[in-house]
């Protein structure tokens, strides 16, 4: 695509980055989260999210209050919401937006395929999809019993199937193939975003490939972590990492190589972004978790990303700092029903 | 009372509810809207305040009345609004009303649920019917039409014993059949083939009717399907897929027998299930019919029960938990009545203490308050759209009702026009009441808040299209002309006058195309035109260099008018904020300023007006050379107007360059010399200072101290005091917080450079804004040439050429062109000139006007009142 967004982007865009940058002023203040923390019970959080944007969502739910409540009542907001930039964008922003649909379809693919390996009734798993991966196909995943079947059967008219090519196998899905399936899946899926990006051009590509480049690295450095103690071969395990990051190719072989904690931090070193992360990580009890730390590089690099003008990564950054304050939203309110407010402070602001 | 002037006066009370009539009290100020209430909670947030549990009831009754709203609208039965506004419910109907409505709640939802289970069996069955009706066609088709299927022998016709066939042969054939949305269908079927890799077959077909989702309520279009197919392990991919796609499911008959027995079956229980859901709907709108009486007093009800728990939440309590103390601001005109509001909230709730209030001295500024009525509010939302004017200042708005439309109307300046715009006006007025136009909607809304101003506007056109003499483009010949046009033939003068005259004669009227006529010539002019422009110039080819000439020096006089006027106002405003020095060192040096350079001006074009006449016209000079002179001393001497122009134009210079120091220095170096003079004499004044006197009622309160060692703290003890002293009136209370609460007065620190800035700037914007804004007030002649061009083109293109044509066909031709004139006149010179006239009046005043004196950094008074809580329960619960 030509350069110089400026020219042309508002003819097409200009409505909805108008609408997400003002759907981004309402994300929750410092001052708000102070006030929430403060809160004795539900109830109150109720109240105090009622002077916000949020309004009056939870006013038609009755008494009594639950955790799970406030909860599918947010995603739905913000499903709304995204609903509406979606019906309402153009080619290519509604590429753009399948592609960040992709991420929650192949986690709810995952998650049936996972409950009917557990033989729970589709209807139970169904309530926990992220609403924003929902598609109609979705209810039959557990009529395949290989990923090639599920391939040729269910996924071949989603927008999953370009992710397949490198997973069809005729392996039987036991739980460590379906998460390895997610894994592979996740990697090609994050390679195409990242090459949409970058094909775009432009201050989209400037500004999503950074955070693409992140959400490759943190997947490889979690697949690591998690692969730990694990029957997981090591050139296996190299397979899984997605090759658009800062890490590839030199990190990438270094990790696989990797046999503890320290050695990934060692790996870690050798980088400027990461080599700080890392360091933040506060060893066993008290101080953060790797996954903590990573998400406040997240936020901070969305919270970024609204810097700039004319591309599609506000709508991508949008969507992930409304999560991060549903998940903030969600902790507090957990911390306050539970009566365990020593750890109620460890949300992660967005600033 | 109301002045429109200035904003009225307003004091900070405080008012000491007893915990019980609280509520009664707010109830009665609510009802009055008298007062506007301080938020003294600032700091806490919205769930941590007292009356948080009492607004969450409010709110769950809200919830409760919106449900209900909710159900009635969807039952279709009338929602009948009082014409009254009840009162707040008194606090012991509440818990009765919260019970009432929960029953209600509770009630309806099981009886909606009911109906709704009912509504879908019968769904159900109804689709059961439909798909039993559809599929017997299939199979005799399936029969019919595909005998070559390889692995379906040739059958026999007898498509009842299809089944049983296949059964003798050995296969297991299933079946599965139900409805199907429209829009899956393609999805499905391809994704049957997909999974079942064709060992299936599908036959769809369209139902006639369609039918309600029984999800979403929405009616659709259903497909019936039937899928044969072989083997158990199909079979369960098939019922897996048919979830999916959420498809309606229903068992499929085996033989024909079952199928008719079905059939019958479901006719009976349709029956049955339409006799209970009408029964059940009957008695649903029964529940709802009653609901729907009281419901709209009780939306009202709760409403301002929750306003009223809102501003209790604006209040403190004191030490003693007995009493609230809330912070208002109250016109002082008023305060009688808030004292009759409290003791009537008092009295009704049977408390034995009555709730009281006393003012209290405050250094804040208080909000603006300038009542209006139906007239003047118009014009105070033209002056409150640009700021709302500081506390007690002058207020524009009282100008603006004349000024505002003359403004306009010399703009507008067109007779026919002025009078459609106040005929159009004056209908809005006269039909006011009329229900339609309160309710109507934006732009007519528009049209109708500003019904008064466009009265004016309209009437101001008038006059001022008489003084142009225009009618719609054309003139008006009511008195007759002044010009003789006789006088100027040759024949009609003795020989002896025609000297110096370029008289007409037979050959000079018939060959040249323009003539002229000389005012100088005896009996041409016979004295000017009663009123406004002689008729005459509508023929005259110098028409325009005329009236642009006459315009622009009255848009100037008009212009300097105006903003000297402003300029005066301003002096009012230093006179009641008691600085004097302003307008010797802001106000004077400005009024110099503009009279000495621009107030000549005007002497300049009035003289010339004046004095010169026809006969001495060649030797007038120019008023634009004689003012440009006046600043460049030319060296040439030219005739000026009068003798001694020089040394009155030097002297009015030398007092213009006079002031301009003065203006930007003088309000500074004063203010410094005071504060300088101030601390001279700071260590003799802070000797000098006398304490307050100890009012007795001090000691009364010291004593009570003593007494009541349990009160620490002096609020808690003034309800002690108001209780036992009880005698002692709202007076010495009021002097008693006057006492105690008097704050020490904040001086804010004394910043010479600060000032000298502001002055600075203050003066070069006034400088440079005399000249730009006398240019801009030239707008007032620009558009109103505008204006009279636009006219005078519609009449030239329509009118005109209808007129031409003969009369036969002309009157025919005439009726369209006449409409044609008429919309486009209304549309483009009413509507669209009108606008631009109104939005260039409006930039004269905010800009031109109001900049000389109007501060407008106020904020307005808003009273607690259920009058603002919206009476129309449609727009924010359905």
């Amino acid at each position: 695509m030509l350069e110089g967004a400026e020219l042309y982007f508002n003819v097409d865009h200009g409505y909805l980055e108008g609408l997400v940058r003002g759907c981004k002023a309402s994300l929750l203040t410092q001052q708000d989260y102070i006030n929430l923390v403060q809160c004795e019970t539900l109830e109150d959080v109720k109240i105090h999210l009622q002077t916000t944007d949020y309004g009056n969502f939870l006013a038609n739910q009755t008494n009594p209050l639950t955790v799970s409540k406030i909860d599918t009542e947010m995603r739905k907001k913000l499903c709304r919401e995204f609903e509406y930039f979606r019906n309402h964008s153009l080619e290519p922003l509604s590429t753009f937006f399948t592609y960040m649909t992709c991420s929650y379809m192949i986690d709810n693919v995952i998650l049936l395929m996972n409950g009917a390996l557990q033989k729970k009734s589709v209807k139970e798993i169904l309530v926990k999809c992220h609403p924003l991966g929902r598609f109609t196909e979705m209810e039959a995943v557990n009529i395949a019993e290989t990923p090639s079947d599920l391939f040729n059967a269910v996924l071949v008219e989603t927008p999953l199937a370009p992710f397949f090519q490198d997973c069809m196998s005729e392996n039987t899905l036991n739980e460590l193939n379906i998460e390895l399936l997610r894994n592979k899946l996740y990697k090609s899926y994050l390679e195409a975003f990242y090459k949409f990006c970058k094909n775009h051009g432009d201050v989209t590509a400037e500004i999503m490939c950074p955070i693409l480049e992140f959400e490759a690295d943190r997947r490889a450095f979690i697949i690591t972590l998690n692969s730990f103690g694990t029957e997981l071969s090591k050139d296996d395990r190299e397979t899984l990492y997605p090759t658009c990051g800062k890490l590839y190719p030199e990190g990438l072989r270094l990790l696989a190589q990797a046999e503890d904690f320290d050695q990934m931090r060692r790996v870690a070193d050798h980088y400027g972004v990461y080599k700080p992360l890392f360091e933040a990580v506060g060893d066993g009890n008290g101080g953060k978790t790797l996954e903590d730390v990573f998400y406040e590089r997240e936020v901070q690099m969305n919270v970024l990303a609204f810097n700039r003008q004319f591309h599609y990564g506000v709508f991508y950054a949008y969507t992930k700092l409304k999560e991060q304050e549903m998940r903030n939203i969600v902790w507090i309110a957990e911390c306050i029903s539970q009566r365990h407010r020593t750890k109620i402070n460890s949300y992660i602001p967005i600033l | 009372m109301g002045s429109l002037f200035r904003s009225e006066a307003m004091c900070l009370a405080q008012l000491f509810l007893q915990s019980g009539t609280a509520y009664e009290c707010l109830s009665a100020l609510g009802e009055k809207g008298l007062v506007q209430f301080r938020d003294l909670n600032q700091n806490v947030s919205s769930f941590q305040r007292k009356f948080v549990g009492e607004v969450k009831r409010c709110e769950e009754l809200e919830r409760i009345l919106a449900y209900l709203v909710q159900e009635i609208n969807r039952a279709d039965i009338p929602l009948p609004e009082g014409e009254t506004s009840p009162p707040a419910p008194p606090l012991k109907q509440v818990l009765e009303m919260q019970e009432q409505l929960q029953k209600l709640e509770v009630e309806l939802r099981e009886v909606t649920k009911n109906k709704e289970k009912l509504r879908k069996n019968l769904l159900e069955l109804i689709e059961y019917t439909h798909m039993l009706r559809v599929t017997k066609t299939f199979l005799k088709r399936n029969v019919e039409f595909e005998p070559t299927y390889e692995e379906f022998p040739p059958l026999e016709n007898d498509s009842l014993l299809d089944y049983s066939c296949m059964q003798r042969l050995g296969a297991k054939l299933g079946f599965v059949s139900g409805l199907i949305n429209q829009g899956k269908v393609e999805a499905f079927e391809k994704m049957l083939w997909r999974v079942c890799k064709g060992y299936t077959i599908v036959t769809y077909a369209e139902l006639d009717e369609p039918l309600e989702d029984p999800e979403t309520g929405e009616v659709i279009k259903w497909y019936v399907f039937l899928i044969s197919f072989w083997g158990e392990q199909i079979g369960h991919k098939v019922k897996k897929i048919c979830d999916c796609y959420h498809c309606h499911v229903y068992p499929y008959p085996n033989t024909a027998e079952e199928r008719k027995e079905i059939q019958e079956g479901l006719n009976t229980r349709i029956q049955d299930l339409y006799t209970v859901l009408h029964k059940t709907e009957d008695y649903l709108r029964q529940v709802l019919c009653k609901a729907a009486e009281s419901v709209y007093s009780h939306v009202i009800q709760v409403k301002k029960m929750k306003a009223i728990y809102h501003m209790l939440n604006m209040c403190s309590f004191d030490v003693t938990n007995k009493c609230l103390i809330a912070e208002v601001w109250c016109p002082e005109a008023d305060l009688h009545e808030l004292r009759r509001a409290l003791e009537e909230g008092s009295r009704e709730s049977g408390a034995t203490i009555p709730s009281f209030m006393n003012t209290i001295p405050t250094k804040e500024t208080p909000p603006t308050l300038i009542r209006t009525n139906k007239f003047t509010e118009g014009f105070q939302n033209i002056v409150d759209a640009y700021g709302v004017g500081s506390y007690r200042e002058v207020n524009p708005a009282l100008f603006t009702i004349i000024t505002f439309p003359f403004l306009f109307a010399v703009m507008f300046g067109d007779f026919g026009h002025g009078f459609v715009m106040f005929l159009f006006a004056l209908l809005l007025v006269i039909n006011e009441n009329h229900p339609r136009l309160n309710q109507s909607q934006e732009i007519m809304r528009m049209f109708f808040n500003g019904r008064y101003i466009l009265l004016l506007m309209g009437l101001f056109s008038v006059y001022t299209g008489l003084i142009y003499n225009d009618c719609f483009s054309k003139s008006v010949n009511l008195f007759g002309s002044g010009w003789n046009v006789s006088a100027m033939y040759s024949s009609s003068h003795a020989l002896a006058e025609h000297r110096n005259m370029v008289l007409w004669n037979d050959t000079i009227v018939r060959r040249s195309r323009v003539l002229q006529l000389d005012p100088s010539v005896p009996g041409v002019f016979q004295g000017p035109y009663p009123l406004g422009i002689d008729p005459i110039w509508n023929l005259a080819t110098n028409r325009l260099t005329f009236l642009n000439s006459f315009k622009m020096k009255m848009s100037v006089i008009l212009g300097i008018i105006h903003m000297t006027f402003g300029v005066i106002l301003g002096i009012f405003n230093h006179l009641h904020f008691r600085k004097k020095f302003n307008i010797y060192l802001v106000s004077v040096p400005e009024l110099l300023f503009m009279l000495c350079i621009f107030g000549y001006l005007i002497f300049m074009i009035v003289y010339k007006w004046l004095v010169y006449s026809a006969e001495t016209s060649q030797v007038a000079p120019s008023i634009l050379i004689e003012f440009i002179n006046m600043f460049l001393f030319p060296a040439s001497e030219t005739n000026g107007l009068y003798s001694g122009q020089e040394h009155v134009q030097r002297l009015l210079l030398v007092v213009t360059a006079l002031s301009v120091p003065v203006l930007f220095l003088g309000k500074p170096l004063f203010l410094l010399w005071l504060h300088n003079g101030r601390s001279c004499f700071g260590v003799s004044r802070q000797c000098t200072e006398v304490p307050v006197p100890p009012h007795p009622n001090r000691y009364l309160l010291f004593f009570f101290f003593l007494n009541n060692s349990h009160l620490r703290y002096g609020t808690g003890m003034v309800c002690s005091v108001g209780h036992r002293a009880g005698c002692g009136g709202a007076v010495s209370r009021a002097q008693i917080f006057n006492s105690l609460f008097s704050h020490s007065s904040m001086f804010s620190p004394f910043n010479f450079g600060e000032i000298l800035m502001t002055q600075v700037i203050h003066s070069i914007e006034y400088c440079l804004g005399c000249i730009s804004n006398t240019a801009s007030y030239l707008r007032l002649w620009a558009l109103s040439l505008a204006h009279a061009q636009l006219s005078d083109v519609l009449w030239t293109m329509l009118v005109r050429v209808g007129l031409r044509v003969d009369t036969t066909y002309g009157v025919l031709l005439l009726l369209p062109v006449i409409a044609l004139f008429a919309v486009l006149t209304i549309f483009i010179l009413l509507i669209m000139e009108g606008l631009s006239a109104f939005l260039h009046a409006i930039r004269l005043h905010w800009v031109e006007f109001q900049n000389k004196f109007y501060v407008g950094a106020g904020t307005k008074f808003v009273p607690f009142s259920f009058r603002l809580l919206s009476s129309k329960f449609g727009d924010d619960m359905a």
